[in-house]
């Protein structure tokens, strides 16, 4: 007994000598490449698992899948009702609701996010006062740390219900009443929720890229008679475009993703929000795919249902992957004259 | 080296791969996602009390899926949240367990006595939409539904007992995934009305139904209307660790863990 557990320490002592003597190149090299080929492995099962398993939900709808007609939800609870035998699984699905959902609320999020962002990085970068930047940088960090369920929290308990107690008026929501119920959780206060928590990383990223630009330029530019705003709008924001969009890019991956917070404040009808609708537009509510999914996670046992769910979330992997080539794509003829990301 | 890596790499896997399971009697239940919970704390109790001879797997899917597993002998037992069928295969016993219900409820600020099932039926399904077409409605104004998700057992439990196999709850309600959620979506807004688990009623007001106040006690007591029964289903008479289980579910021990949020049977 003793000498097997001295033996074991012995091989253990051995091990820890083996790992803090310094390694050849060779063997780095060869575990690095274990390592990080364990994370392409990774991708690559996952994005497998999750094809394979939305595969059926796919192929029976066809292209219509990606269309609309009926109503999304019922058309969901017949999914979640099928009959027991295999052979007549239910799984019609029009998800044009949930896609439009999806877009719009990602769309409206990421072009409030940019322009926003530019704007208070020039400010950051340029104009504010130095103890003014001492703060914002910080809590700019910050901003961008806060988790996502406690934007969702104050939009489900402070926003939420002030917009339907008193911006909606009862005239409003009777006008549409036989289509679609306006409480409040609604499109736009998905998108100002979404834009708050997508901006602040999209500031840290663009402002470290203004402070990056060559100083000659911006003095040349100076040198020339230009003022602070032409020399920043002319010359610095033009270098940065690259920046810009990779900037762009993450901020859209994450409101791609975002469910907790867009389940509790996006309304959670299966609704297509109708733009010629005025001013109501605004305050219909959606569900995008990914609050799709955990809003329903529970059926995910019940095989078809569990199919429609994965074949969700297969389409926002592919928007992932699509969306990083798009910003690699749009990032090409930015590189020229430009510096950063 | 490298033979060293791979050899860790593998005495890795083999630590994470799950032991054998031991020889023991195995009950399989499938079918209702409403029974499901109240299935799983009757079998993890149980398990406590039968340490190592008895385990569990429980699926979930519709009381349909339970009914016919059960009927085919996929699993040992359904589990169903619908009453029997007359369409139901031959030489199924179905076993009682359990009641359940649920409460309609409106905003604390919109105080109706009563309802008819007729009403609940009108309102749910989008027939009445504003709220001065309903009688002893407090306000007036357009009505805002709120309901669960399809994979929910509440939301099961609702179209069962109120709506009944034909009509559907209209497609401009707007859904949560948790009983928690629906009430928090009632208190907020002052023309909502849900449905709700006996347990989360607090701060809304609760309709009566057919006269009769929505309680758990008046659940108990077999006043109140709106339950329905919680089913076990097996071929024929249950044998083995089934039978077993379904004699504990009746003991004292059990009845007080149903009786945490369901209602026991005399």
């Amino acid at each position: 007994m003793t000498t097997e557990v001295a033996r074991g320490e012995a091989r253990f002592s051995g091990l820890a000598r083996a790992l803090r003597e310094p390694w050849p190149d060779r063997r780095t090299e060869r575990v690095l490449a274990g390592v990080s080929s364990l994370v392409l492995v990774t991708i690559a099962g996952m994005v497998l698992f999750v094809f394979v398993k939305a595969w059926p939900s796919f192929s029976h709808n066809g292209l219509s899948w990606f269309g609309s007609g009926g109503n999304v939800d019922q058309q969901l609870g017949d999914i979640f009702n099928s009959p027991a035998n295999p052979d007549h699984y239910v799984y019609k699905l029009r998800a044009w609701p949930l896609l439009y959902g999806t877009f719009i609320t990602t769309a409206g999020a990421v072009i409030l996010g940019t322009v926003i962002s530019v704007l208070s990085a020039i400010f950051l970068v340029e104009f504010a006062p130095r103890r003014v930047r001492a703060v914002m940088g910080p809590v700019v960090r910050l901003l961008a740390a806060v988790p996502s369920v406690i934007y969702g929290l104050i939009g489900i308990l402070v926003i939420v219900p002030f917009v339907g107690n008193h911006l909606i008026s009862s005239g409003r929501k009777e006008s549409v009443i036989n289509v679609v119920q306006l409480t409040g959780a609604s499109l736009i206060v998905a998108v100002l929720i979404l834009t708050v928590m997508i901006t602040p990383i999209m500031v840290a990223i663009v402002s470290d890229a203004l402070r990056s630009v060559p100083r000659g330029w911006t003095e040349g530019a100076a040198a020339l008679g230009a003022n602070r705003w032409r020399i920043m709008w002319t010359v610095s924001v033009r270098a940065v475009r690259p920046a810009i969009v990779a900037a762009a890019v993450l901020a859209t991956a994450r409101a791609l993703g975002e469910a907790i917070m867009l389940s509790m404040v996006s309304g959670s009808v299966g609704f297509a929000p109708n733009p010629v609708d005025g001013i109501t537009f605004f305050f219909e509510p959606t569900r995008p795919l990914a609050a799709t999914i955990v809003d329903n996670a529970d059926g995910l046992s019940v095989e078809p249902f569990g199919q429609t769910l994965y074949a969700f979330a297969a389409l926002l992997l592919l928007s992932a992957m699509a969306l990083s080539l798009a910003g690699w794509a749009a990032k090409q003829p930015l590189k020229r004259y430009g510096i950063g990301v | 080296m490298r033979i060293r890596f791979i050899a860790l790499c593998t005495g890795l896997l083999i630590l994470a791969a799950p032991a054998a399971a031991q020889a023991k009697s195995t009950i399989t239940l499938s079918g209702s996602t409403s029974v499901t919970p109240l299935a799983s704390k009757l079998a993890k109790a149980y398990v406590k009390t039968k340490r190592g001879k008895v385990g569990f797997k429980i699926l979930q899917g519709g009381s349909d899926i339970g009914v016919s597993d059960v009927a085919r002998g996929r699993v040992t037992l359904g589990m169903s949240s619908r009453d029997p069928l007359p369409t139901d295969p031959g030489g199924l016993r179905f076993s009682r367990i359990a009641r359940d219900g649920v409460c309609i409820a409106t905003n604390a600020g919109n105080g109706i006595a009563d309802m008819s099932q007729d009403t609940v039926q009108a309102i749910f399904s989008g027939r009445i939409r504003n709220w001065s077409d309903v009688p002893g409605a407090g306000k007036s104004g357009a009505i805002d539904l709120v309901v669960r998700n399809p994979a929910s057992g509440t939301q099961d439990a609702f179209q069962n007992i109120f709506m009944g196999q034909n009509l559907r709850v209209s497609s401009s309600a707007s859904q949560r995934p948790s009983n928690g959620r629906v009430q928090q979506a009632i208190a907020s807004n002052p023309n909502a009305i849900g449905y709700v688990d006996f347990a989360f009623t607090k701060g809304l007001h609760t309709v009566s139904y057919k006269g009769i106040a929505c309680s758990l006690r008046n659940a108990k007591s077999g006043q109140y209307g709106g339950v329905r029964s919680f089913w076990l289903v097996s071929r024929g008479a249950p044998t083995g660790a089934a039978a077993a289980w379904i004699k504990w579910i009746k003991s004292a021990k059990a009845r007080r863990i149903i009786a945490q949020n369901w209602v026991p049977i005399k």
